[in-house]
């Protein structure tokens, strides 16, 4: 009878440790699992920063190409709100909210992307507008010179007919000497 | 040889000067005239005027007072740029910002503000914060202070320090801008090849709350 107790007792607490050791393992793979979600949406934010930095470059490069003031405001104000989304997605990472956290930085990769787009297209449009106000304003300084010229030439030629007419117009006055008065 | 009238020679002459004129206009017209590049960052009362920074105009600041600030910085840097405000609380022993060598505050950055400026853009911002607990630690009397943000209503822990008997906590704010060159952040920023900086910080001191 003894030894049934005891072989029952040994069976008892191989169960208990069993079951212990099958709780700790699940624990431990929850934790690797929500360590691996964790360290995934830390990339994707990570991708998240590292697409508005690019998205950035572009509005900048839009900028030094002489876009309209107006046109890059709109896109300042967008990567405005991406960096609102992205400190939204780290803090939503912080309070251990991973899906939600994931979602928000892949949907501020998507508008940094469409917005770098934006800017590449705008500044291509300015680039070649530019260019062209470029050959304009440096093809009217012949134009202007030649206008000048022709201005000069024609405004020497009445100068100087006005003062050979007045040359012409000239009488010699005799001027009475002293003693020719007396 | 090709023998040129007096009028001829002279609309030459006129002409190749008033050339020189102006495409020296149009040169002048279509490149960007070059201005000192810059940041301006500053720290206003709760008034939003450069006084009243602490309550009651008393730098001892009680548990759970709170204090309002606003904090500003303007581009003068002639193009859009990416600016990092990084607030950071430190004791009279840890190291300021080094505007010589450029280098931070090893101080422990409690939050950051970021925000994408235009040209001569103005970016200011409520800061709000309080100190959540000062705790008391053997015969030094180091006091933690838990500076918690309240921002957008929401309060952010923020972080600790600790003064001896709570004298001379600060909180420094440190500009950071993107490198247009490594494409990182740095502290100040780059301007005509050289680099400057720029921070602020204000004194307080940490008291306990009233026993009751």
């Amino acid at each position: 009878m003894r030894d049934k107790l005891s072989l029952l007792g040994i069976v008892l607490l191989a169960l208990i440790a069993m079951l212990v050791a099958l709780a700790s393992l699940c624990g431990t793979q929850n934790v690797d699992s929500h360590a691996l979600a964790s360290s995934g949406v830390s990339q994707a934010i990570n991708g998240a920063n590292a697409e508005f930095k690019g998205a950035l470059k572009a509005v900048r490069e839009a900028e030094v190409a002489g876009a309209d003031k107006q046109r890059i405001a709109t896109l300042v104000e967008q990567l405005n709100s991406v960096l609102r989304m992205i400190d939204e997605a780290e803090s939503l990472l912080l309070q251990g909210n991973v899906t939600e956290a994931d979602a928000m930085a892949e949907r501020t990769i998507e508008i940094s992307k469409r917005i770098g787009s934006d800017a590449v297209e705008l500044r291509d449009e300015t680039s070649l507008k530019t260019f062209y106000d470029k050959i304009f304003t440096f093809s009217m300084a012949p134009v202007a010179s030649l206008l000048v010229t022709v201005g000069a030439h024609y405004g020497w030629k009445w100068w100087r007919r006005r003062e050979v007419e007045r040359m012409m117009r000239m009488e010699i006055k005799k001027v009475k000497e002293p003693e020719e008065e007396k | 040889m090709l023998k040129l009238s007096e009028d001829m020679k002279r609309a030459v002459v006129i002409f190749i000067s008033a050339t020189i004129i102006f495409s020296m206009l149009a040169y002048v017209a279509v490149t960007p005239r070059p201005k000192e590049q810059f940041f301006q960052i500053y720290v206003l009362g709760e008034k939003r005027m450069a006084e009243r920074y602490y309550p009651e105009n008393n730098s001892d600041i009680p548990v759970g007072r709170l204090v309002q600030w606003y904090l500003g910085t303007t581009n003068f840097m002639g193009s859009v740029q990416y600016v990092v405000i990084k607030v950071k609380l430190g004791n009279s022993t840890i190291n300021a910002p080094d505007d010589i060598n450029y280098i931070p505050s090893p101080a422990p950055v409690l939050l950051e503000f970021r925000r994408v400026l235009m040209d001569n853009e103005t970016w200011e911002f409520p800061f709000a914060w309080m100190i959540g607990e000062v705790r008391e630690d053997g015969n030094m009397i180091h006091a933690g202070v838990l500076v918690i943000n309240v921002k957008n209503g929401v309060e952010v822990r923020s972080g600790e320090a600790s003064a001896v008997k709570g004298y001379n906590f600060r909180i420094i704010f440190e500009l950071w801008t993107l490198d247009p060159l490594t494409e990182d952040l740095m502290f100040g920023w780059r301007a005509g090849g050289e680099q400057r900086a720029a921070w602020l910080q204000i004194w307080f001191n940490a008291t306990k709350p009233m026993s009751s």
